[in-house]
């Protein structure tokens, strides 16, 4: 009994130290008019700003050093570190499937990792060209990158792999692109496996946590499952069977047989006729992919917002943060991308596509 | 003993046509830490190709070494060069096409394995076809109008296949399961075959081929699997033969290549920290110890004949961090280093814990495990061990002696009280003076290593927090203060008055201090300067009441003797002696592991964590090694 005290007393404390962290760090989400800021911003003052914004790892990409101490990293592998440095804090007062959860979340970088290693071995790059476009993973990593970038061929990678963490997401996608030795078959066998693994890992949560947590999971996985259904079908041609096949099996708001009677649909207006009424809403003017994708997007950012702001658990406000963050430093990117690449400032806002969230 | 030696930096600039020489001729050397070096002219790193061709090149010989077995022990001969870069592709190259031509016959071996495999599920397949009653000759004829797939796929996608498959006018019905893969039959029609091929694909599906001669007498088809099994033995047998024949042809060069590869590590090595360079011109830099510097450059003119140029480099008072740490430890301290070094590493300049951790971890062990027969096993034990734990049983052989110790000053002997007089007191006799003497003991270490902790950040330059923060001298003044209030409030001493004051005086200065130090929002400030005050004042405090489980474990050790005399007593003669010997092993064991963990803990985090950071570099000098591990 006292025992069972001490445990709830420490998770109480837990719980409030993360309420506070993430209360504190929601303070350093990007509103429009910063982002727009930094379209206008002159080269000199960027490192500045983006410390001030809290991307000190965004920012050292822009601090003018010797040549030999440069940060020679890319900004998509600056932005996941800053991503995972967040991360990193968020997770301290964590245990259990909390934590396992949140971790998992980072996971997807490594996949992303797995991708390129993949990718890299099907064009035959040389392993140490390979190794700099991977994305280090700090204390999050659990692949040995050395080691799989020195595989002979895809073959030997996707068995090396099979022997490591994502033993399960791999072993069905070396089946998946064994016979076909299609890269789609591949990513996309990838992208099924790590997103049931978060689907696997949110369901215990999901009791404990309540509505919060299980309306952000909705707002992710319906956005996932509507936009890889529209793109399978329309961009790719795939059957319908093969497009409900690669959908994840997991249900949140779009059932399973409303998911085969879009699938098995010939236009994307037809599928957004189907939907139910208040998707249409949502909806409403979206006339391709991309803006179906910026619109749930958007609806998912809204629902983050709230859940950040309200009593909602520590462990969902984090995961609703990082939802947003990454988010913001995805503007971010287009940003400074487009800047790089001397894109007007009218072109670069297009590009954003963001819309103020509002908290209703 | 108690810092890292004074070391000095060097640059060594030469031809880089000699600059795998001079790498090979530092690892040689055996005291050179390669690091980053900083030239703004030499801003190429000419080394990096050369790492990434040994990189390549050492992990197709690990793979071939596994393939075909280890060649023996390398031998460095005294006059051996290291390979060029271009020495090191064609050795790369070579070691390619052995490594295809391994890969080949290893491709046989596991085709052979899986074909094997195959055999048995066909095997069992079989035989759950013939109870399913199913004339498959008929079932899967080409020009029928259904078309009907036999194969495997994951059981977990067995039912989402299945739904997917419904959308198609297909049916799925599994009949066998082994392991995760589960055996299924598809029907369908045939006209829509083309919609559900990505899908087979995607989901896995391994069609089953049934063969013609499955699709007979079940008599006929087994003795085609017997055929085919023979068939497979035999090729196994070919294949067999091929790894002798590849080991025979490519075994002598594979120790040669070896050899080369280890030649060349200390320059892949040296380009992992950083060599830099331009044109024809490289540097190498590393960390030397300073009072080998002579023989450095006796070396280095005997080797290059004066083609380099030698550049020294003290460390500043704030590259602290980055310096690497090497300190000489005499043998008998040695057994205890790996203990200090699980914890961390001391910074360049930082006090070395380890001869005062190995002097109070075995009087702690002593005092919680004080007993002249068990401390004599454990004495015993670790003097056997010695040649199976090498230097680490010396840790034992010491901790046994000093039990041994304090089992005569207890007057403990395999937990009887009543054998020998107790030279200083008996724990279970005078429990209050035990746990006084711990607490004492407790603050007296406190102080220590908070002291240690001021005199490292002195050291470091961190003058500030040397003073003002929870471990600087305020916190030791905080500490001090507050333990002379609560001796004041039981009597021992009368000085609350000005011990109070201290304390408040001490911890108001903490609190300053890391208001000052949160460069935060006033919330975060707020937030962080009353959590780690407070973290300060509570922390001193169960850290020092921590100490009370060296008497709590000194008492444990004479109550656990208790019980088994007790409970040897209610039995007959042979109950009662293998009781007490019983009783005695698992009070050596359990409870010599309990203290010697707990002895460990109180000096990690009641003393290490106080004043020592850890964060040091090791000082790991070039080397000259065929070992396979990778840099």
């Amino acid at each position: 009994m006292a025992g069972l005290e001490l445990g709830s007393g420490k998770k109480l404390k837990m719980s409030a130290y993360l309420n506070t962290r993430v209360s504190l760090y929601s303070g350093r989400l990007l509103r429009d008019q910063d982002i727009d800021a930094l379209v206008r911003l002159p080269q000199a003052e960027m490192a500045e700003t983006l410390s001030a914004y809290g991307l000190p790892q965004l920012a050292a990409g822009f601090e003018p050093a010797a040549a030999h101490e440069q940060d020679l990293r890319s900004l998509e592998q600056r932005i996941i570190a800053q991503i995972l440095d967040e991360t990193q804090v968020l997770i301290r007062p964590l245990a259990g499937d909390e934590r396992s959860f949140l971790m998992y979340w980072t996971s997807r970088f490594e996949i992303s990792n797995v991708k390129t290693l993949l990718r890299g071995k099907m064009t035959g790059e040389r392993p140490a060209a390979l190794l700099a476009r991977l994305t280090p993973m700090g204390p999050f990593g659990r692949i040995d990158n050395q080691e799989l970038a020195h595989a002979e061929d895809v073959g030997e990678l996707l068995q090396r792999l099979e022997n490591g963490a994502y033993a399960g997401i791999v072993r069905l996608a070396r089946r998946a692109f064994e016979d076909s030795r299609d890269p789609f078959n591949l990513d996309a066998a990838l992208d099924r496996g790590y997103y049931e693994g978060l689907i696997q890992r949110a369901r215990p949560l999901e009791k404990a946590e309540g509505a919060p947590l299980r309306n952000l999971m909705a707002g992710l996985i319906d956005r996932i499952n509507l936009v890889w259904l529209l793109r399978y079908r329309f961009n790719y041609g795939l059957p319908p069977a093969q497009v409900y096949y690669l959908l994840l099996g997991s249900r949140y708001s779009l059932s399973g047989t409303l998911l085969r009677e879009l699938a098995s649909l010939d236009s994307l207006e037809a599928v957004l006729d189907a939907l139910p009424p208040t998707w249409q809403t949502r909806l409403a003017g979206a006339a391709d992919v991309p803006s179906v994708f910026i619109r749930m997007e958007q609806l998912t950012a809204e629902l983050a917002a709230r859940t950040l702001q309200s009593s909602a658990p520590g462990m969902t406000r984090a995961f609703a943060y990082l939802l947003l963050r990454e988010r913001d430093l995805r503007a971010v990117r287009a940003v400074l991308r487009g800047r790089h690449l001397g894109l007007s400032e009218v072109a670069i806002r297009f590009a954003l596509q963001r819309t103020p969230e509002r908290v209703m | 003993m108690f810092r890292a030696e004074p070391l000095i930096k060097v640059q060594l600039l030469m031809l880089a046509s000699e600059a795998q020489d001079a790498a090979l001729e530092l690892a040689r050397f055996g005291a050179f830490n390669p690091v980053s070096c900083s030239v703004d002219q030499l801003a190429e790193s000419p080394a990096l190709r050369y790492r990434e061709a040994w990189l390549e090149a050492d992990s197709r010989l690990s793979k071939l070494l596994e393939q075909c077995g280890d060649t023996g022990a390398v031998r460095f001969p005294e006059a051996a060069e290291a390979p060029t870069l271009a020495d090191l592709q064609e050795l790369n190259d070579w070691l390619k096409t052995v490594w295809v031509a391994c890969l080949e016959n290893h491709e046989h071996t596991t085709r052979i394995t899986e074909a094997r495999s195959r055999l048995d599920l066909l095997e069992g397949t079989l035989a759950r076809l013939e109870r399913l009653n199913v004339d498959l000759a008929h079932l899967l004829r080409a020009d029928s109008l259904l078309a009907v797939h036999i194969g495997s796929l994951p059981a977990g996608a067995v039912a989402r296949v299945s739904e997917a498959l419904s959308m198609t006018g297909h049916l799925v019905s599994r009949f066998d399961q082994v392991g995760e893969q589960a055996f299924a039959v598809i029907a369908g029609p045939r006209v829509r075959q083309d919609e559900v091929r990505g899908l087979l694909a995607q989901a896995g599906w391994r069609e089953l081929e049934v063969p013609d001669e499955l699709r007979t007498h079940p008599q006929t088809a087994r003795s085609w699997l017997e055929t085919e099994r023979a068939g497979l033995d035999q090729d196994f047998g070919v294949e067999c033969r091929v790894i002798d024949g590849l080991r025979e042809q490519f075994g002598p060069r594979l120790h040669e290549a070896r050899l080369r590869i280890a030649l060349a590590r200390p320059l892949a090595e040296a380009a992992l920290a950083g060599v830099c360079g331009k044109g024809g011109l490289v540097a190498l830099a590393g960390w030397v110890p300073a009072r080998q510097m002579n023989e450095l450059r006796e070396m280095l003119a005997a080797r290059f004949h004066g083609r380099y140029w030698l550049d020294l480099h003290q460390p500043a008072p704030g590259e602290a961090s980055e310096v690497p740490s090497l300190v000489r430890y005499p043998g008998w301290l040695k057994p205890f280093i790996p203990l200090v070094k699980s914890y961390g590493v001391p910074r360049y300049g930082e006090f070395d814990p380890a001869l005062p951790f190995a002097f109070t971890y075995l009087l702690l062990f002593g005092a919680m495990f004080g007993d002249i027969g068990h401390g004599g096993i454990i004495l015993l034990l670790s003097l056997a061990l010695l040649p199976r734990f090498g230097r680490m049983a010396w840790v034992g052989v010491a901790a046994g002696a000093v039990s041994m110790l304090f089992g005569l000053l207890y007057g403990s002997i395999f937990g009887f009280e009543d054998i020998i007089e107790a030279v200083w007191l008996s724990p279970l006799h005078d429990p209050i003076r035990v746990l006084g003497l711990a607490v004492g003991f407790g603050v007296g270490f406190i102080c220590f290593t908070l002291l240690l902790n001021v005199r490292n950040k002195w050291a470091a330059g961190h003058v500030s927090e040397a003073l003002f923060d929870s471990g600087g001298l305020a916190g030791l003044a905080f500490y001090l203060g507050a333990v002379g209030g609560l001796a004041s409030l039981t009597g021992l001493v009368d000085l609350a008055q000005p011990a109070w004051a201290l304390a408040v005086l001490g911890l108001a200065v903490v609190a300053l201090y890391k208001w000052i130090e949160a460069r935060a929002g006033l919330g975060e400030r707020i937030l962080v300067t009353t959590i780690e005050t407070l973290e300060t004042a509570i922390n001193l405090f169960s850290n020092t009441l921590s100490f009370m489980r060296v008497a709590a474990f000194s008492l444990n050790h004479v109550a656990l003797a208790l019980a088994v005399f007790t409970l040897a007593a209610g039995l007959g003669t042979a109950g009662h002696w293998i009781t007490l010997v019983l009783g005695n092993v698992v009070i050596i064991v359990l409870e010599g592991a309990i203290v010697a963990i707990q002895a460990l803990r109180l000096m990690y985090y009641e003393g290490f964590s106080r004043f020592f950071s850890g964060d040091g570099v090791e000082f790991v000098p070039l080397r000259l090694s065929s070992e396979r591990s990778r840099v």
